[in-house]
Order: structure tokens, then sequence, then C-alpha cells
């Protein structure tokens, strides 16, 4: 009996029109394929890109230095230094993110208890030596200065989860 | 090692501390240090403090807690505790007459706030603060003591119980 | 009940042992069941304020405190139970009420025993919606920051200046809620101490200065070092990150430290990394300093030592590790040379004798009678201080005999005499404790003499000491001779202060010869300086400037660029300091304590033992092959087998040099001018202890020479005339001048005791 059926099931494509079934179904969808660069995938609050360094309204820097960020990175990307600042506030010299190392995990972000350190929506980067790879504190300060407004809308649109 | 045997710190008596006061505070600081055992001079510090206080118009400067330590072998900062822990203590001027007035739990609950109400409104005044004519100081302390007779305040050496506004404007203006 | 008598209790339903009278918290303590606690302090008075070690005891209808609850037989203890967790938790609420939620800026963050019992016994959600409670911090000197906003009053630092500093700086000021911790007035908190208030705080509200915001606890590796500066061998913990020592801790030790440490082993590591360390040899070519490599350094070193021979001189640094000694020793032995001193400071060399404490470093607070003669204990070797001050409070009865007055921080009898007048003092008290002798039979006894005669006789364990002033003293040998007397005719103990971290260590590996005399007033065809600036390290700066400048080849091993160190040498090699060099340093009561180097060297430095040894290679001496600084311990310890130290000195010596002369110099060493690394210490060198050179006198003196306080005038001796401000100090005898040694301004000056005149500028 079996080979009756896939006799007949040979003889009319029958498997045939139902894969074309299936393109054809799409063919008249809406499509979902996005035009990179030209059009843009909708992106999660949450993502975890570029590292950046936020500051307060009055342009004072978030950071105080408290290393929670450095101690809790599973990838031992982040390097601190610090020491008072001439006001003597707890201020960081030195603030390295290795993007080498750097995992992407959110950790750091998670852990910053003045939300200073957080990873935005920047994923498009590229570098050409390997010590741009290294984000140091002036360059994270600029990062966060070119998408604050983007961060704090992320950051407002999470904290009811946190 | 308990509070008790705990080891004392040591201060090397001051050169020529026996002119510090004149004779009379001197006289009534020793005859305190005599009621205490010779090596426990430093008991006698709340009544010399009290004493210098008195002799120096009703407060306490730094100087004279220094000469007090200095009289009793003591390290300053000893008389300074003492000094700054109990409220009777005044380190700044005060006026002729200071007003001591209970807020506790007993006056307050038979109107304290009111007696307290009337004299800022009378003498212009808040509390902890002096007329500008140096005739009264506003003070609020903790229980007196004097529950029975609330609210109450006391002026100088003596207490003014059961207080109402009357009484207290005929006690204020009674005092020159 | 008397104090060795044992009593069982119960702790959560543990039966432990106890002895009677001890507090329930030391009974826990010592079983190893932890309650916690704020207030108590092993070392400190129990005050019981900060309530936090409640606990439930059997038949007591409310909690008690641990700490102030003495153990009695068959007393039940419940440590967990809900009646003491409650209590726990709730002092910890009332804690927390006022205490900032600022762990993240705060450098006890992370090993803060708030922060620890809060976890155990804190709520996540305060109940306190009130305004918290503002304190404005104050400045209370170069080593130590406040945070007050953070104190929890539990009065630690305040029994601390009271009950071991002996001085009562901070206090509490106000009452309740306005209570304070602070001088009230503003004032630096000077003690030599001061440091340990940082340790025995719980949170952090008291942290060191120097460390401030540097690094997390949690970012620290701990390494035990000993410390470099004086010969109490203190126990300490270097905290090391990425290389660098960014803070000394004291790891307790009981025999030697207890767990206190000096400021000056505190604070000392600052220098490490200072702008004057030395990185790279240098040698001099035509008067001009210039950077080398090692390689061409060495050889120029060696050539010149080879042209030394025999008449090569070492001097070197009591503060100098035992494995660089015994190289150095073996170096100048190989070249024929027997000539090397490590008693840099000592004035008079008239004798020998084994410098030692005489005794344990624990015994020092079981005497119940002591005469320290020419020592600012205190000072100089400050735990050998707080022990001393240990012993005064159960008792013991203490005497100075002191070219100046000390200020003490416990009850003691004072002689202060001029320089010259010393020996006289101590003759008279040997002759009033029976002892006959030449000197001692003219003395003249008055009362006190007596009085401390008696008590030294008296006393079941009695104890002589010799301080670093009467080592200096050009009449050190009869000093000695008469302490020696004295001791023999009372039945103490004699002992000395030495002078460095390693002066025992140096006499065991036979690295002292017969004196400096012998070393400087006929000029070596070449020197070898061992961690010694000519004008802060010697006795007689003018004296060794002249002999250096005058010898043929000077090498010198330094930690540091120093004027003083480029004026006289043709080369300087660059040698690890303290933290970067293994060794072993051998304390006063002779306890060998080795250490390892806790970080790399600083730039292209080397351990000096690692040095001398390529030395020893490059001038093809035999024994020279050691491939581990153990190895040369080894071999130096063998060496010392069975040397015996005594204080004893080998011959009476009588003869009084220093006469009295109208004006006699004294030149103690400040206690932050020991050596080269404390010098180089800046936040030690900002506190009240660092003296500047400057001329002390008293009053009326000053009045004979013309002079008031801050006016400059002109110190000359033996032909050197030095500009320096003058000062009153009341604390100096008549007919003496305060200058001291090892601070810069007195470089060009001669030794430490002797006669000046001063004249105005």
């Amino acid at each position: 009996m079996k080979v009756i059926t896939d006799y007949i099931k040979s003889l009319f494509l029958l498997e045939l029109m139902k894969g074309m079934s299936v393109t054809g179904r799409y063919l008249f969808k809406k499509k979902f394929t996005v035009q990179y660069p030209e059009e843009r995938a909708p992106m999660s609050p949450r993502f975890r890109g570029l590292h950046a360094q936020r500051r307060y309204e009055n342009g004072e820097e978030r950071c105080i230095a408290c290393k929670l960020c450095e101690a809790t990175c599973p990838a031992l990307a982040i390097t601190i230094e610090a020491e008072p600042r001439e006001d003597g506030s707890r201020r960081t010299t030195r603030y390295d993110i290795d993007l080498f190392k750097c995992i992407f995990c959110g950790y750091c972000q998670e852990s910053c208890p003045v939300d200073a350190i957080v990873e935005t929506r920047v994923y498009e980067y590229h570098f050409e030596d390997r010590e741009s790879a290294v984000m140091t504190k002036a360059k994270l300060l600029a990062v966060g200065e070119k998408h604050e407004a983007q961060i704090a809308a992320d950051i407002q649109a999470q904290a009811r989860y946190r | 090692m308990g509070f008790k045997n705990a080891p004392m710190t040591t201060v090397k008596p001051v050169e020529g501390k026996e002119n510090l006061f004149s004779p009379e505070v001197r006289a009534e600081i020793d005859s305190w240090i005599a009621k205490y055992p010779e090596q426990w001079r430093q008991s006698a510090v709340m009544a010399a403090l009290r004493i210098v206080q008195d002799a120096n118009g009703g407060y306490l400067t730094e100087a004279l807690m220094d000469q007090v330590a200095a009289y009793l072998d003591m390290p300053a900062i000893a008389v300074y505790e003492v000094a700054t822990f109990y409220s009777m203590y005044e380190l700044k001027p005060v006026g002729r007459h200071k007003v001591c007035v209970c807020t506790n739990v007993s006056c307050m609950v038979n109107g304290s706030d009111k007696i307290v109400d009337h004299m800022e409104q009378k003498l212009g005044i808040k509390l902890g603060e002096t007329t500008e004519d140096g005739r009264y100081t506003l003070k609020e302390v903790e229980c007196l003591g004097a529950c029975g007779g609330a609210p109450m305040f006391q002026i100088g050496t003596k207490y003014y119980e059961n207080l109402t506004p009357e009484l207290v404007d005929s006690i204020l203006d009674g005092l020159e | 009940m008397s104090e060795d008598q044992t009593v069982t209790i119960e702790v959560d339903g543990r039966e432990i042992q106890a002895k009677a009278g001890q507090m329930l918290i030391d009974a826990t303590d010592a079983a190893g069941i932890n309650i916690p606690r704020f207030c108590y302090h092993k070392k400190l008075s129990v005050s019981a304020n900060c309530r936090m070690c409640l606990v439930e005891v059997a038949k007591v209808p409310k909690p008690l405190p641990a700490c102030a609850t003495p153990v009695a037989e068959g007393m039940k203890v419940q440590t967990r139970s809900p009646l003491a967790i409650a209590a726990q938790k709730g002092t910890m609420e009332f804690l927390l009420i006022n205490h900032p939620l600022d762990c993240p800026v705060c450098d006890q963050g992370g090993e803060c025993e708030l922060q620890d019992v809060a976890l155990g016994y804190g709520d996540d959600v305060s109940r306190f919606v009130e305004g918290k409670r503002v304190v404005m911090d104050k400045e209370i000197g170069p080593l130590i920051s406040t945070d007050l906003t953070r104190c929890i009053h539990c009065t630690r630092c305040v029994r601390f200046g009271a009950e071991i500093a002996g001085v009562r700086e901070l206090g509490a000021t106000g009452r309740g809620e306005h209570m304070t911790i602070g001088t009230y007035i503003e004032k630096s908190v000077d003690s030599e101490l001061s440091g340990n208030m940082i340790d025995v705080c719980p949170v952090g509200s008291l942290t060191s200065k120097p460390f401030r915001f540097r690094a997390r606890a949690w970012e620290l590796i701990q390494r035990d070092a000993i410390a470099p500066h004086d010969a109490v061998g203190s126990n300490l913990h270097l905290h090391v990150r990425r290389n660098e020592v960014m803070r000394v801790h004291p790891k307790e030790n009981d025999a030697v430290n207890e767990c206190w440490i000096s400021d000056r082993d505190r604070f000392s590591y600052t220098a490490l990394n200072s702008a004057e360390r030395l990185d790279t040899p240098l040698v001099k070519t035509r008067g001009e300093w210039k950077e080398s490599g090692w390689h061409e350094a060495l050889t120029r070193v060696a050539s010149g030592l080879k042209e030394a021979g025999s008449d090569l001189g070492v001097l070197a640094s009591p503060g100098c590790t035992v494995e660089e000694l015994h190289l150095a020793r073996k170096l100048a032995n190989g070249l024929g040379s027997e000539r090397i001193e490590t008693r840099l400071r000592q004035g008079d060399f008239r004798t020998a004798a084994g410098a030692w404490l005489g005794q344990s470093v624990t015994d020092l607070e079981r005497c119940s009678a002591a005469l320290l003669i020419g020592s600012n204990v205190r000072k100089e070797q400050p735990i050998f201080g707080h022990r001393l001050r240990k012993a005064a409070l159960e008792g013991c009865d203490v005497s100075f005999i002191n070219p100046l007055e000390l200020e003490m921080n416990y009850a003691a009898r004072q002689i202060v005499t001029p320089p010259a007048a010393m020996a006289g003092e101590v003759a008279a008290v040997a002759r009033a404790a029976g002892a006959a002798g030449p000197l001692i039979d003219q003395a003249e006894v008055t009362e006190r003499h007596q009085a401390i005669a008696e008590r030294l006789k008296a006393a079941p364990a009695a104890t002589l000491l010799l301080g670093n002033l009467a080592q200096a003293h050009p009449d050190y040998a009869v000093l000695l001779t008469l302490a020696s007397a004295l001791a023999k005719a009372t039945g103490a103990v004699l002992g000395q202060l030495p002078a460095g971290a390693n002066s025992v260590g140096a006499q065991l590996v036979g690295a002292v010869g017969d004196g400096l005399d012998a070393m400087l007033a006929q000029p070596a065809k070449g020197y070898l300086l061992m961690g010694v600036e000519p004008g802060y390290d010697l006795w007689d700066p003018a004296a060794a400037n002249a002999a250096l400048t005058q010898s043929g080849f000077v090498v010198a091993l330094s930690g540091f660029r120093s004027e003083s160190l480029e004026a006289v040498a043709d080369v300087i090699l660059p040698v690890s300091a303290f933290a970067e060099t293994s060794g072993t340093f051998v304390n006063a009561e002779g306890t060998w304590q080795s250490f390892a180097g806790a970080v790399s060297p600083k730039g292209e430095t080397r351990p000096a033992w690692k040095v001398l040894r390529v030395l020893g290679n490059l001038l093809d001496l035999q024994g020279f092959d050691h491939d581990s600084s153990e190895e040369v311990l080894a071999e130096a310890r063998q060496q010392a087998e069975g040397r015996q130290l005594d204080n004893a000195p080998a011959d009476a010596v009588t003869e009084c040099r220093l006469v009295d002369a109208a004006l006699t110099r004294i030149g103690d060493v400040p206690i932050y001018a020991v050596d080269a690394l404390v010098r180089h210490a800046a936040p030690l060198q900002k506190t009240r202890d660092a003296i500047a050179a400057a001329i002390y006198i008293n009053e009326s003196e000053a009045a004979k020479a013309g002079l008031t306080a801050g006016m400059q005038a002109a110190v000359t001796q033996n032909g050197t005339r030095v500009i320096l401000p003058v000062t009153i100090d009341p604390n100096i005898p008549n007919g003496c001048v305060r200058i001291p040694a090892g601070v810069a301004g007195t470089e060009q000056l001669g030794g430490q005791f002797g006669e000046v005149t001063l004249e105005k500028a």
C-alpha cells in the first residue's frame, strides 16, 4: 500500500507543490529582511554595545572610582587607578576598558552604584590599531556625551525592572 | 582590662598653675578637690567648671577650660568633653538671666509649647538665642525633675512651676 | 577567685573552658565562636557602648553585652537565640540610622566591620526616614584623614589615645546625637603611634591619608615583612597592588609588636616611589654625573676596589640586612681589609661590647624598675617605649638620665643634665647603690640618686638601658662602664637599645670593626658605602666628608639620589630599598626574622646582596657563588653560630673626654631622620615630629648669646659655620644647645655631641 501512495506522490510532484506553496505564501507576505545599513533592526533598551561614561547634568563626571566594575568584570577588561582630586573628591585618574577582553556581559553597568559606566546601543565601531581597542576615560566620556539622551532614556525604560 | 583599671593619660603638671585663678576661685576649687582622694583630683572637674563659669559671667571660654585642665592635671580634651556634654555649661556668652525651659514629656503634655511660643514672641528671640540687650537667654533643656509642677522653667538657681503666659510675663518683668 | 582558675560555661550548647573573671567575649573568641562587636578591642579597655555583642544568658531577663560580662561557672549562653538575634538586629538598625550609605567612596569598603556585620544583621530597607546626621570633617594632620559622618561612636580611637599612645588627643565632645569625635580645638594628632587609630577604627571614619582613594581592599595582596627602621623588628603586612606597595599594616606578633606599629614603620613606604629614588647606576666622569649601564658601572667599581685593595673601608648602615653585611664583610676580607663599620652614630669606641637588649622584648613590660641612660625611647624605638609605658602603668619605677627633658606619656623621674655631667649622674646612682671605683667614689649622691638606686635594688626585675643618645655620647665607654658597675651592684639587667634595625645582626656577622675614628681619621684609598648618606647618617659628617673627599675611590650603594652622596662618591649603584629585597634582620632581643621581597625592584635597581655577589665575582674572590639570599643567610648563620653578645664592656674606661664647655651641642637624631627611606617619606616629613634643623636653646642661654626666637644665628663647630634659626625650648638644660643631626642644614656640622659657639648672624 505504501508503495502505491509513494508512487502517486512522486508522480504528481506533491512534495514540490507543498514546498512551492510556502514560497508562494511568503512571496506576498510583508518582508522582514532589513536593508542594513539603510535600514536598522529594532533594538532593546537593554542592548549591550560600546561602553560609555556618563556625566551629571552639571557636567560633573559620575564615576567615583569605587572599582566595583573592575572587581566584577569576569574578563578582567577594566583597569582603574584613583586618587583624591584637588577638591578632595574621589576620582579616577585612569579608567581603561580593553575591548579585546570585554565580553559585553554588562556586569559593569549592573554593579555601578551611580550609573556611570553604561553600555550604549552603539555597535558600529572599528579599530585600526591595537591601542585604540582600549577605551580610555576620555574616549568613554566622549561616547557618553554624544549619546547621553539615548542612554538616559534607556535607563529610564529599564528602571522599573531593576 | 575593664574600664576601672584602664590606664589614665598622665599630664605633666603645668608650671605656675597655682596662680591661674583668683584666690577666691582657687579656694573654692580646692575645697572641691579636697573632697576626693588625692590621686583623683580630676573628679573636681565639674565643680571647677561651674565655679569658673560663674566667675566669668555665666559662660566658659577655651582659655578657661584649658586653665581648669592645667589646674587639675588633666588633658584639655577631657575637660572639653565634660563641658560640651552637660547643658549647664555655656560655651558662648549668655544673657543676665538664663531661662531654661523644660520641654520634656510632662511639661509638654501640660503645655510647655505654649509657654515657649509666648516667650519667643515676648522676647523676640528663638530658643538658644539671647536678647539684644543681653538681658535674657532662652534655652531648651531636658527634664529638670519638677514634673509635679509642670510646665516649668529655671532661672538662675530658682525653679518656677505651674507656668501660665501671664505668670511668665510677671516673672520675666520682675527681673531686672 | 584566683586568676588561673578555670570555669566551664556552655555557649550555644557547647561546653567551653574559660578563665575565671575573663569576659565572655574573650572566652568565645578563644573557642572560635563569633560574636559581632564594634567597641570591643582585646588590647583596649572595655567600654560596652556599642551594644552589638548582646547575647542571651540563661536566667537573666535581658540580653547582656558579652564584652562586659564576666564568665561564671555553669553559665549558659545563647549567641544565636531569637532574643540575642533580635537584640543584635535592633542595635544594628540604630547604628545604621546615621551611617551614610557611601560605601562606594569609602576607603574602608570591603574591609569594614560595619559592612560585614550589616550583611549578617542589617535589614535591607531602613525604617528611618528623617534626615541623617552630618558631621564636618576635621583636619588632624598629614597621616590620618577623617570622615566623621561615618563614625559609630565606638570610642576605640579615644581609648587607644588614652591607653596605648598615652596622649589624649581625640575625644568625644557633645552628647547624644551631637556627639562627635575630634580634638575640639584645631589641632593635629601627633602621637608616634597615631596610625594605629586607623586600624582600630571599625568603620571608615579614620583612614590613612597617604593611601586615600588609591586602592580597594580586595585588590591588595598581603605580604609579610619586617620593619627596617628600628631594632624592634616589628612584623608588618605589606599590601601590594600591581607591583607597588600601597600601604603597610601591622602583623600581629605578641612577642614583638603586639598588634601595633609605629607611624615610622607604617608610612615610610611612601618613599619607595619618591622622585629622589635612584633607578640607574650613576658614574662620575670628569666631575660630571652620567647615567650608565650596570656593566660599565660595575667594571669601574671593580677596578676602583682592586686599586684600593687592603686599604678599603666599608661603612654600612645598621639598617642593612644580615645577607648584605655578611657579603660586604666577606668582600672587604677578600681584598685584605678588616675595616668595616656599622655603628655609624656611636661617639666613642674606647671599649668593645656587644650591644643588645639584654632581655626579651616582653621582659621590658614585666620589669619593675628601669633606668634609661641617654634614651628618648618613645621616639627612638616607639614600640619599646610602649612596652615600658605598659610596665610603668603596672607600677614599674622608670627613671631617665638625659641631656634634655623629654615629653613623657607616663609618670617617670627625669634627671636632666648637660652631656658632660651625665657620667657623674650615673656614677652617683652607682655610688648610692654601693658600687665602688674611679669616678663612682667622687660622685656626689643626692636624694634622687638614692631613690633610683634603692628602687633598682629592691625591684625583682630591674633593667638598665642605654639608648641612642648614650651611644652617640663621646664618653659612651664611660657611661657603659658605670652602667655595668651599677647593674652589678643592683642586680639589674644591663641592656642597650640598638640604633638600627639590624645593629645586633651586624655584630653577629662581624660587620663591626675598630670604630669610626679608625675608618675616617686616616682616609682610606677606597670606600664602600652601603645605605649611607655621609651628611646625615654619620656621627661626624664633617670628618666623614673630609675623609671621603680625600679618598681615591668611593662607591656607594644607595636607594636614593642625594647631594651629600654625589659630592663625595665616584660611582653610585642603585640598590633595592625596603620591600623590594629579601633579607634578614636580627632585632634587639636577638631574634632572626627573615622576609622575602614583596615587589620587584624599581627600575634598574638590584638587591644589594646580588650587587655584592657580582662584585665578588668581578674581583675574582673565592666563595661568591650564592644563588639565593637563603644561601647567603645560611653561610652567615653558620659564621654567627656560637657568637654571644654581652653588654658588659671589655675594658673599664673612666676617663671623660667631653669637658664642660660654655656651650655643648646635643645632636639627637629626630624620629623621622633616622634613615634615607624615612627622610624621603613625604607624609612623615609633614608631621610635627619631623623636626627641622634649628638651634633649640633655653631662654636664659639665648639671652646670654643675645638671641631671640625666630632669629637666624651662626653655629660654629670645629671651625665649620652654619646659619640656623633659633627656637626657644625650655627642655634644654643650661650650657647646652640642641641641634638635631640627620636633618637638612646640619650636613656640614661636626659630631653629634661637642663644643659649639653661637653668634648673631
